[in-house]
């Protein structure tokens, strides 16, 4: 159950969150200022901190929206099996996240 | 909390549209085909981030103008904004009804249409024109 609020709650943030994504390509069809002005509030403290729960909730997404795709087959139904699913949806968002933030950003 | 109560007339009129067959399928179908495409849309935009962020504007020119990565690009946004309005229309469908679900949907789908004609507006200017 918490899965389903978690998917239609992440589904909104990333609802909201594409006018980030949009922000940012306007910015820069727009011009270097503009472009170098998004850059610089999304390389904020702040900005960094809403990228990367915008990563997660995007990851997430995409993890509860593939355990729909094992459901639309009609498997992992039983109690139990949707337990383990629940799980794996969530454990699998937080590392997904973890190791693309630490590849391309922390380490890189 | 309901206004009206939903009886089998409601049902049975097919004015009313409650639980169309063809629209329901459809939106079922659409939601899935373009929730699957999403995963290349989060791949592409990944490259994108990755290779993008905090770059200035000649760089992101030098790769979005590359038609086969600009193109693909405007075209994903388009399909993720689909699902954005499908789903957006599931939450609106469960805790609103009547003129204010009707409000709602009119604020989704012109939310959905900035998105999509500024998203794909912007990659395309820098394909085509840099």
């Amino acid at each position: 159950m918490a899965m389903s609020i978690l998917h239609r709650a992440t589904g909104i943030a990333n609802y909201a969150g594409m006018a980030l994504l949009v922000i940012w390509l306007a910015a820069a069809a727009a011009g270097q200022d503009a472009l170098m002005q998004v850059n610089y509030i999304y390389g904020s403290w702040f900005g960094q901190l809403v990228l990367f729960g915008f990563t997660w909730s995007l990851v997430h997404h995409m993890c509860g929206g593939i355990r729909h795709f094992v459901w639309d087959t009609a498997a992992m139904m039983e109690p139990g099996q949707r337990e383990k699913m629940a799980w794996a949806t969530i454990i699998a968002s937080v590392i997904i996240t973890l190791v693309i933030w630490t590849v391309f950003v922390w380490v890189a | 909390m309901r206004e009206t109560v939903i009886t089998k007339d409601t049902i049975a009129n097919p004015r009313t549209h409650y639980g169309d067959a063809r629209a329901s399928t459809r939106h079922f179908i659409t939601q899935r085909v373009t929730g699957a495409l999403n995963i290349l849309f989060l791949a592409l935009l990944l490259f994108v981030v990755v290779r993008l962020a905090g770059q200035d504007r000649a760089d992101v020119v030098a790769l979005l103008a590359n038609w086969w990565i600009g193109v693909p690009l405007a075209l994903l946004i388009a399909n993720v904004v689909v699902h954005m309005r499908n789903g957006m229309r599931d939450t609106l469908e469960d805790y609103t009804h009547g003129s204010i679900y009707r409000l709602l949907m009119l604020l989704n789908t012109l939310f959905c249409l900035v998105i999509a004609l500024v998203g794909a507006g912007a990659v395309l200017k820098i394909v085509f024109w840099g």
